[in-house]
């Protein structure tokens, strides 16, 4: 595995829930009716009267060490040496559900075909796709408030935002996960 | 929308050259044009993409200096509103009988006649003031609206009465103008009534905001339930919907109380300040909390915060536009912002914008046209007939230009124009509404999908989106950019403006309407520019003017407070050219020279007797991050953000009623009851329950059906009373949003 990965850094004090990304990712990879390969999360702070609200925006982590690669009984998924990111094979797929099962941010997504689908960070390299170590995916470039950033990182910054962002989404409540 | 797996692309936020570069290399054809998603005035600069004749996706144009490449979701969702199942694609001409919605295509041509002739037919019958436009929010057309009324003689501009002209009204006749906020310079900023961050999240308030937020400033959101503001705030105010008068005179009632005045402000620039000292002695914040539900100790608290933060300003929302209290409650808050000594200073409410340093659009809506005779023709004067015309020309409210349907009070209209305005979910009183619509001799609607009530209407006439259609150009702060084309009509559609422009020519106005040109009508717009339509067009982000040099200037109260008011009687705003605190013009008219406070038509310490059968208090929402308005509910990729109408709810209050979350409930008013979804939401006052307005529409491609539009549904205006004396401000209309309730399981 390379020593450089490429990673989501979320900035939770610039993010103001507008939910852009979401959409932008949507309609930038015409994604199916039904299935978000990002999602902003709602979490609560406090109790009333002192509460209040934040939010995070979430999509496949691309973790370092991936729990859906190591449940998913096929070989569907797989970690791309290059550049960390984790890449589905529908091919291969059978739609058994056991990386929803197994991932911590919830965030494998099953469309119409029933395979497993999810964000491959705009870099896939499937045949048509441009390069784009110059700019940002939408989700990042479409932010008003740049509050997600994508960069290559050490593994060991990666693991920390792992950690960060397992922070947030346990946070978020049973109320948002509707 | 078609998939395209694994098809990336590498920026979403783009200047002109990147677009292009994209869009050569995927065989696309990109446009630069604006984003037309949400509500007034619509600048954000996009870069829309083409693929085989097809609107795929925008990207956020880096030149523009509104959004800087920011786009929210819903210019994201764009294609899916132009190719959706719910447009309009023929004139149609109703056949059957009202609500049966039986209509037969007809020409445009022939609609336009079919309108012009009764148009000429009622002005000869009953007087042009027999014809009404809707106009519920400022739009680039509103102005061709005005021009439109005048021409043929009617002063009956339908505003709503609760959006931004109440606030406008309210500020200019206590401090001479409505302030804007020095967000840049402000250590305090508060928030109030306001909701920046749903209401164009790709522009610049919400950037100042973080910034501010990111440089130290302190945050404080007042309203009724959490909402991202109060995400990015470090102090939250639950108020309980519409006493936003009654916090406010408690606030001042601490600050003179206490002293916290700028004693030479009020000295030299304040009229009837001894008046107020005795007067407000009545609202201690005990009496506020009372009222309010906040603690009287918060009131106290932000009261002295605000009057000892020396860079402090207020930004209020149209929030406080929807009670019968809101004139009082606007111009308290502008009193705060005067005694305060935060008028016009660095970091507090500054009166009047810096010079953008690029000309303005010459005007089209005819402001100096308008007579007594026109006033005294109101139908239902938004702001009484001494006041008129106000913000831009004479306007008679929304709501009352439809009751006269009913009351023929002082005379009925005879035909109601409606164009992107859908009366019975944007309006309260839906019963009455509907009742309005089924009696009107003639009601005409234009829009770009299937609307709420076209079948109540004799014409309706299919829109253009502003993709399909290459004007107008729009300018904001200093910029401007025509607007260009992205594809072609998906059907037979004109836009609003083209139709304005051939009905005048129908009607034999056509010297007044550029004789049907829409070149003709941009280029006098642009004429102090020196420049064409087609000469701008030719910059394809537009002309960004230079700024003037010389900084701005503070404490310009002796020109502010001078203002020759746009009444017939071009009497000043402030007759004393001070600060009215005590308002000795509407003394004059007969309302309160000082601020005082007035209860909704239903509320908890107003009505108390009504609590036991209905012991919540239920308000709405204005915007939200999904849609604008009332629109939009069948916008797939939307809709998926916010599926069901939810009422927000406390877990507590939820709890002892055996509600659960998402389970579907029954609310009940003492004017109609919807059928919702429950949210528990624990950012919310125990005491109150709020949902956003606007539900009717479903969506096809989701499988969601429409609702009803009263008793059953879920559209809240049903809910409200329409209490001729109790549910409007007795000067600025602004209706009321709030009733009691009770919330009950739905059983099947």
């Amino acid at each position: 595995m390379s020593a450089e990965q490429w990673g989501f850094i979320f900035k939770q004090e610039n993010c103001i829930q507008c939910h852009g990304c979401e959409v932008a990712c949507k309609t930038w990879r015409g994604i199916d009716l039904g299935v978000s390969w990002r999602r902003v999360i709602n979490i609560w702070n406090g109790e009333y009267p002192h509460i209040t609200c934040s939010s995070t925006s979430i999509s496949c982590m691309h973790c370092s060490e991936p729990y859906c690669i190591d449940v998913c009984t096929t070989g569907a998924i797989s970690k791309r040496d290059t550049d960390g990111i984790v890449l589905v094979d529908t091919k291969q797929c059978v739609g058994c559900r056991a990386c929803y099962d197994a991932c911590p941010y919830k965030v494998p997504q099953f469309g119409l075909d029933g395979t497993m689908q999810k964000c491959d960070m705009c870099l896939s390299g499937k045949p048509g796709i441009p390069d784009f170590t110059q700019n940002a995916p939408p989700c990042v470039s479409t932010c008003p408030t740049k509050a997600l950033v994508l960069k290559k990182m050490p593994a060991s910054e990666k693991k920390e935002m792992e950690k960060a962002m397992k922070v947030f989404f346990n946070q978020s409540d049973e109320y948002q996960h509707v | 929308m078609t998939k395209q797996p694994g098809q990336a692309f590498k920026n979403c936020a783009l200047t002109f050259d990147e677009a292009r570069a994209m869009a050569r290399k995927n065989g696309e054809k990109v446009v630069p044009t604006f984003c037309a998603m949400c509500g007034p005035n619509p600048t954000c600069g996009v870069y829309a993409f083409v693929k085989n004749g097809r609107f795929t996706r925008v990207a956020g144009m880096m030149e523009s200096p509104i959004n800087k490449g920011g786009v929210c979701p819903k210019g994201h969702a764009a294609p899916q509103w132009v190719y959706s199942p719910d447009r309009l694609k023929k004139p149609l001409l109703r056949k059957g009988d009202k609500n049966e919605g039986l209509f037969q295509e007809i020409p445009w041509d022939e609609a336009i006649s079919i309108i012009a002739d009764r148009l000429q037919q009622q002005k000869k019958q009953y007087g042009p003031e027999s014809l009404a436009i809707l106009a519920p929010a400022h739009r680039s057309y509103s102005n061709l609206i005005r021009r439109f009324l005048v021409v043929h003689g009617s002063p009956n501009y339908g505003h709503s009465g609760i959006c931004y002209v109440q606030k406008e009204f309210a500020f200019t006749y206590t401090i001479g103008c409505q302030p804007r906020c020095d967000y840049k310079h402000a250590d305090l900023i508060i928030l109030w009534g306001r909701q920046p961050i749903y209401s164009g999240p790709a522009m610049g308030a919400v950037r100042s905001l973080v910034a501010a937020k990111q440089r130290g400033a302190k945050i404080v959101a007042i309203k009724p339930s959490v909402e991202p503001d109060v995400g990015v705030g470090d102090i939250w105010v639950p108020l309980r919907p519409g006493t936003d008068a009654a916090l406010a005179l408690s606030m001042l009632n601490v600050i003179v109380e206490e002293n916290l005045i700028d004693a030479q402000f009020v000295e030299t620039w304040c009229h009837g300040y001894q008046q107020l000292q005795e007067h407000i002695r009545k609202y201690p914040p005990e009496w506020g909390e009372q009222i309010t539900g906040v603690p009287a100790g918060q009131i106290r608290e932000i009261a002295r915060l605000y009057a000892t933060t020396k860079a402090a300003t207020i930004d209020l929302g149209n929030g406080v536009e929807h009670a019968p209290s809101s004139n009082d409650a606007i111009r308290s808050v502008a009193i705060l912002m005067a005694i305060t000594g935060h008028l016009d200073r660095p970091g507090g409410n500054l009166l009047g914008g810096g010079k953008s340093g690029m000309p303005r659009p010459k005007t089209v809506h005819l402001p100096g046209s308008y007579t007594q005779e026109m006033i005294d023709k109101l139908v239902g004067p938004e702001f009484p007939r001494n006041f008129q015309p106000f913000w831009g020309g004479t306007s008679s409210s929304y709501y009352r230009i439809l009751n006269s349907v009913l009351t023929e009070n002082p005379y009925p209209i005879r035909t109601i124009i409606s164009p992107g305005t859908q009366p019975t979910v944007s309006m309260r009183g839906s019963k009455r509404i509907v009742e309005a619509l089924k009696k009107v001799d003639f009601y005409v609607v234009l829009d770009v999908t299937r609307t709420a009530d076209m079948n109540y209407a004799d014409i309706i006439l299919p829109v253009s989106t502003p993709y399909e259609t290459d004007h107008p150009f729009e300018s904001k702060g200093n910029w401007i950019m025509a607007r260009n084309k992205v594809i072609e009509p998906l059907a037979d559609y004109k836009s609003i403006y083209e139709f304005f422009l051939d009905l005048g020519v129908q009607m034999g106005y056509g010297g007044d309407f550029w004789h049907g040109s829409i070149a003709d009508y941009q280029n006098y717009q642009l004429s102090p520019f020196d420049l064409t339509i087609e000469r701008l067009r030719k910059h394809p982000t537009g002309l960004t003017f230079k700024t003037e040099g010389t900084a701005r200037t503070y404490e310009n109260y002796s020109r502010v407070f001078q203002r020759r008011s746009a009444a017939l009687s071009r009497e000043p705003y402030l007759p004393q050219g001070k600060v009215a605190i005590y308002n000795t013009i509407f003394e004059r008219e007969g309302f309160n020279p000082l601020p005082e406070w007035r209860e909704p038509p239903e509320s908890i310490t107003g009505t108390p007797e009504l609590t036991k059968k209905y012991p919540l208090i239920l308000s709405d929402y204005h915007t939200s991050k999904a849609y604008s308005a009332a629109w939009q509910r069948n916008v797939p990729y939307l809709r998926e953000l916010q599926p069901f109408p939810m009422l927000h709810i406390h877990p507590e209050t939820a709890a002892v009623r055996g509600i659960k979350n998402n389970d579907w409930i029954i609310v009940e008013s003492p004017h109609g009851w919807m059928k919702v979804k429950a949210e528990l939401y624990p950012g919310i006052r125990p005491d109150t329950v709020m949902i956003l307005h606007g539900w009717w529409q479903g969506c096809r491609e989701l499988g969601f059906d429409d609702t009803p539009l009263l008793d059953g549904g879920a559209n809240v205006n049903n809910m409200y009373s329409v209490d001729g004396e109790k549910a409007f401000d007795p000067l600025i209309t602004a209706m009321s949003s709030q009733t009691l309730v009770e919330v009950r399981k739905y059983e099947c």
